[in-house]
């Protein structure tokens, strides 16, 4: 009976197949939405819960932002202020100072703007974000540690995220010079060994630390003039990695507990925490996305399909009345129309996951969509599933009451009218 | 494109309303006949309108959202004033002025006078971590709260053209007071002026002791205390909501903010012209021929207008989204039409009998399929305005780094209505158009046959 129904329901979606196709296209660009929107969330939320293994920390000043600690808190922070035998240190670290610069004098642009991290050019590959995860055979690590290598050599080295060397009108392999705006007087010039990969790090850039620092040491011996204003408050972040929960609290509170930081004072928290704290602000954006924009495009296909159902059923009365006298009972009428719903809405979720999948991570390299530090986001696997689900959920919910309709068709009645 | 879209709303909106007056005004079948028709088919015919309903009500609320940000944006702002940053800074929070550059700005020509004393307000604008011990489950330990110490609160309100709420004082010139602590010792606190949006947002996030000595649950007052960077804050006064920026920041005594926070430096330096002419002629002399320091001068309501690039952003956004939803809407008038005409073959071969012709016919059922989509949108529109007044948190921003965390109002107005309406009958427009020509080509005796 089963094979027979299902029979029954392929038939049936080939029938009309011109209302079939708009209501699984209805489906599938509405799907489009539920994915789209549930990725960014998806990705936000796995910024924003805090890790129990391999964790960062971050350091920055306790009451500012931008944060602006001296450098000299750089060597005693990277190593979690560990000061007693016995103190937990850190198994990485790195130092973030922000050299924000423009391409032409005077002017910040966003055509011209470069916004630069000045770090140690090794700690690329372990300790930024994503980058330390990249697989060793990935097609993207090898170029990025080619660049790292010619950081290592040329302390004029940089590299810039994709979307900024489009921006600033750059290719890799050529020189540029950039004037200081957040380090006022102190330009650079900087050659250009390579780029990130496509995501995360779009618009970032990173150089090397000592070349700054450097240049801020040969300003300040400049005669007659007075020590540059960003000398002493040039540090921005200190990045820690530390093995756990356990290692994260004893490292904050060791820092917390150090003399050396009082002024400014510095805080400590996990990535997680952080990011949190700055997605605070697009809150009500975040809410109107999860409450607002998803469940309205959940409703907009159950109502799609519950429309392109009641009408398939509202058609097919004499039907369903034919295959009662041939001994169909009402549940199986109610299977039939459940399953035509369900496969239409399972073929058409499942395809549009598939293509937004396809179409956005390897066509348009990601979904641009600016959100504090995040600008780039790309549609995980779990999509398909996604897809699948909310194709077979919305089916089910639409066509629940059309369904109904069909297996309480009395007999009858239908053939009285045609009598 | 969004741009090109919004530039041409009006255009659109008439062409739309156009040719729904046309179809009906021109049409030699009776509307009551199309009238009828959706009233037996109801139930298709009232969930396509409610397809409308759910996508031109998101529509409605995500423009609001928007339309809020970008009053507020440009909505803050003096015409007369000038904003005077660091050379090199393009926000508030990347300047820095510093204490002996500032003093000769008061003998700039062109500066408005009252009493003979020059209306400028030297600030220091900076933004704060606030810790939240008590942030309610599920919301981060600490926010972002927008400081500006002022040195002389009362100079900077007639600058910025804010007033106090009754009940409210500016602070004082020492800019602290003694109040009772929670065991009744005497505790020196700072004092502060609050922006009606910060207020509310501040007052989310307290202890149940603080809560039950607050004046209100729903925001903070004056009289109430709150705890930031390790002291005491006593509100002074609350700013009445003006709908700009302003609203969303605490103010304070420019020095002892200074000595908090570390931040010696001034960062802003507003100055009051005659008008908006006088302030550009400003602007022009201090960035060509002001040489005593390195500063550059824009209008103030320029500024603030520049922060427009999360709004761009949004709106981007918020137009994808809507074209994705409304073509699934268009699909399922699309359904709802085709069955429409597949269900009246006989009643279109015998109107063409009658001597109707196949535009009369094409007219008939895309007026059906525009009356739905008009009941959809109004519907939606009308869902949609609900959520004017609503407060919201965002960040306005330049785009070139900073930004200002705002608290803003939703705004449905004219224009957000006028998008719903002509997305809706542009929906309605293209949903029923292939339906309509499918019913045109029908042969009169075929059709009755």
């Amino acid at each position: 009976m089963s094979m027979k129904l299902l029979v029954l329901v392929v038939k049936n979606i080939r029938r009309n197949l011109l209302r079939s196709v708009l209501t699984g296209l209805g489906t599938m660009v509405l799907v489009v939405v539920v994915i789209l929107v549930w990725s960014i969330l998806w990705y936000l939320d796995e910024q924003t819960k805090e890790k129990t293994t391999n964790m960062k920390a971050i350091v920055t000043e306790r009451w500012q932002m931008p944060s602006r600690m001296p450098l000299s808190y750089a060597p005693e922070l990277r190593a979690g202020a560990a000061r007693r035998p016995g103190d937990i240190r850190p198994q990485d670290s790195m130092t973030w100072q922000f050299y924000v610069g423009s391409t032409e004098p005077g002017r910040l642009r966003r055509e011209t703007a470069l916004f630069i991290v000045a770090t140690q050019p090794e700690k690329v590959l372990t300790m930024f974000d994503e980058l330390d995860t990249l697989p060793p055979d990935s097609p993207d690590r090898r170029p990025l540690e080619k660049a790292i290598q010619a950081m290592k050599t040329n302390r004029q080295a940089l590299i810039v995220g994709r979307e900024r060397l489009e921006a600033i009108n750059k290719r890799v392999g050529e020189r540029v010079k950039v004037y200081g705006m957040s380090f006022k007087g102190i330009d650079l010039e900087f050659d250009i060994v390579g780029t990130f990969p496509e995501g995360r790090w779009n618009n970032l850039s990173v150089m090397d630390w000592e070349y700054l620092n450097a240049a801020v040491d040969a300003y300040n011996r400049r005669p007659g003039v007075r020590p540059h204003p960003m000398t002493e408050r040039s540090l921005s972040i200190v990045w820690l990695k530390v093995p756990d929960m356990r290692s994260f609290t004893a490292v904050a509170n060791q820092i917390a507990s150090s003399p050396s930081f009082t002024n400014p004072q510095v805080k400590t928290e996990t990535l997680a925490s952080g990011t949190a704290a700055f997605l605070e602000a697009f809150r009500d954006l975040i809410w109107g996305m999860r409450y607002f924009l998803m469940p309205a495009a959940v409703v907009t296909v159950c109502l799609v399909i519950a429309n392109a159902i009641s009408l398939s059923v509202r058609e097919r009365r004499k039907e369903f009345a034919v295959l009662k006298v041939l001994g169909f009972h009402p549940v199986h009428i109610l299977s039939l129309v459940l399953g035509e719903a369900l496969l239409l809405g399972v073929v058409s979720g499942l395809a549009s996951a598939v293509g937004v999948y396809v179409v956005i991570n390897h066509v348009f390299g990601g979904l641009k969509f600016p959100i504090g530090f995040f600008s780039t986001f790309y549609i995980p696997a779990q999509a398909m599933g996604w897809g699948l689900a909310v194709g077979a959920a919305t089916a089910l919910i639409g066509s629940l009451v059309p369904a109904w309709i069909a297996c309480r068709v009395r007999v009858a009645e239908i053939f009285a009218r045609v009598g | 494109m969004t741009e090109v879209f919004l530039h041409n709303l009006g255009w659109i909106t008439g062409v739309l309303v156009l040719l729904t007056a046309g179809l009906l005004l021109g049409a030699r079948i009776p509307l009551r006949y199309n009238i009828r028709n959706l009233r037996v088919r109801w139930i298709p015919t009232a969930l396509t309108a409610l397809a409308f309903t759910a996508v031109i009500a998101l529509l409605t609320v995500m423009l609001a959202f928007v339309s809020g940000m970008v009053r507020l944006t440009q909505m803050t702002g003096h015409p007369g004033n000038v904003l005077i940053l660091d050379e090199s800074a393009n926000d508030e929070a990347f300047s820095n002025i510093p204490a002996s550059d500032v003093g000769d700005l008061v003998n700039l020509p062109g500066l408005f006078r009252q009493g003979g004393r020059p209306w400028v307000s030297m600030e220091t604008y900076l933004v704060v971590n606030q810790l939240l011990p008590h942030a309610r489950l599920g919301r981060p330990q600490r926010r972002f709260l927008q400081m500006r110490g002022v040195e002389d609160v009362q100079m900077a309100a007639q600058v910025h053209d804010l007033r106090l709420h009754p009940g409210g004082s500016w602070f004082s010139s020492a800019g602290v007071r003694e109040i009772l602590g929670p065991k009744g010792q005497k505790i020196t606190a700072i004092e502060a002026v609050l922006g009606e949006g910060i207020a509310r947002e501040m007052a989310q996030d307290r202890s149940p002791e603080e809560l039950a000595q607050a004046k209100s649950p729903d925001t903070l007052l004056p009289g109430d205390i709150f705890f930031l960077g390790d002291r005491v804050w006593y509100v002074c006064g609350l700013l009445q909501s003006t709908g700009t920026t302003f609203d969303s920041e605490v103010w304070a005594k420019r020095s002892l903010v200074a000595s908090i926070f570390g931040k010696n430096t001034y960062t802003t330096v507003v100055v009051r012209t005659p008008d908006a002419q006088k302030a550009r002629q400003l602007c022009e002399f201090v960035n060509t021929q002001y040489k005593k320091a390195a500063i550059r001068a824009r209008p103030e309501k320029e500024y603030f207008s520049s922060l427009q690039e999360t709004n761009r952003q949004l709106l981007v956004a918020i137009s994808f989204v809507t074209v994705v939803l409304a073509v699934g809407g268009v699909f399922g008038v699309m359904n709802t039409m085709f069955a429409a005409v597949g269900q009246r073959t006989a009643d279109i071969g015998v109107l063409r009998i009658l001597g109707f012709s196949r535009w009369q016919i094409l007219g008939s059922f895309l007026l059906e399929s525009l009356l739905i989509a008009l009941v959809g949108g109004l519907l939606g529109c009308a869902v949609g305005s609900l959520s004017h007044g609503w407060s919201a948190t965002s960040i306005v921003s330049s785009g070139q780094g900073a930004g200002k965390f705002v608290v803003l109002r939703l705004v449905v107005d004219a224009g957000t209505l006028a998008a719903g309406m002509t997305l809706a009958l542009a929906m309605g427009a293209l949903g029923g158009l292939l339906p309509a020509w499918r019913a045109t080509r029908l042969r009169p005796l075929e059709a009755l046959g």
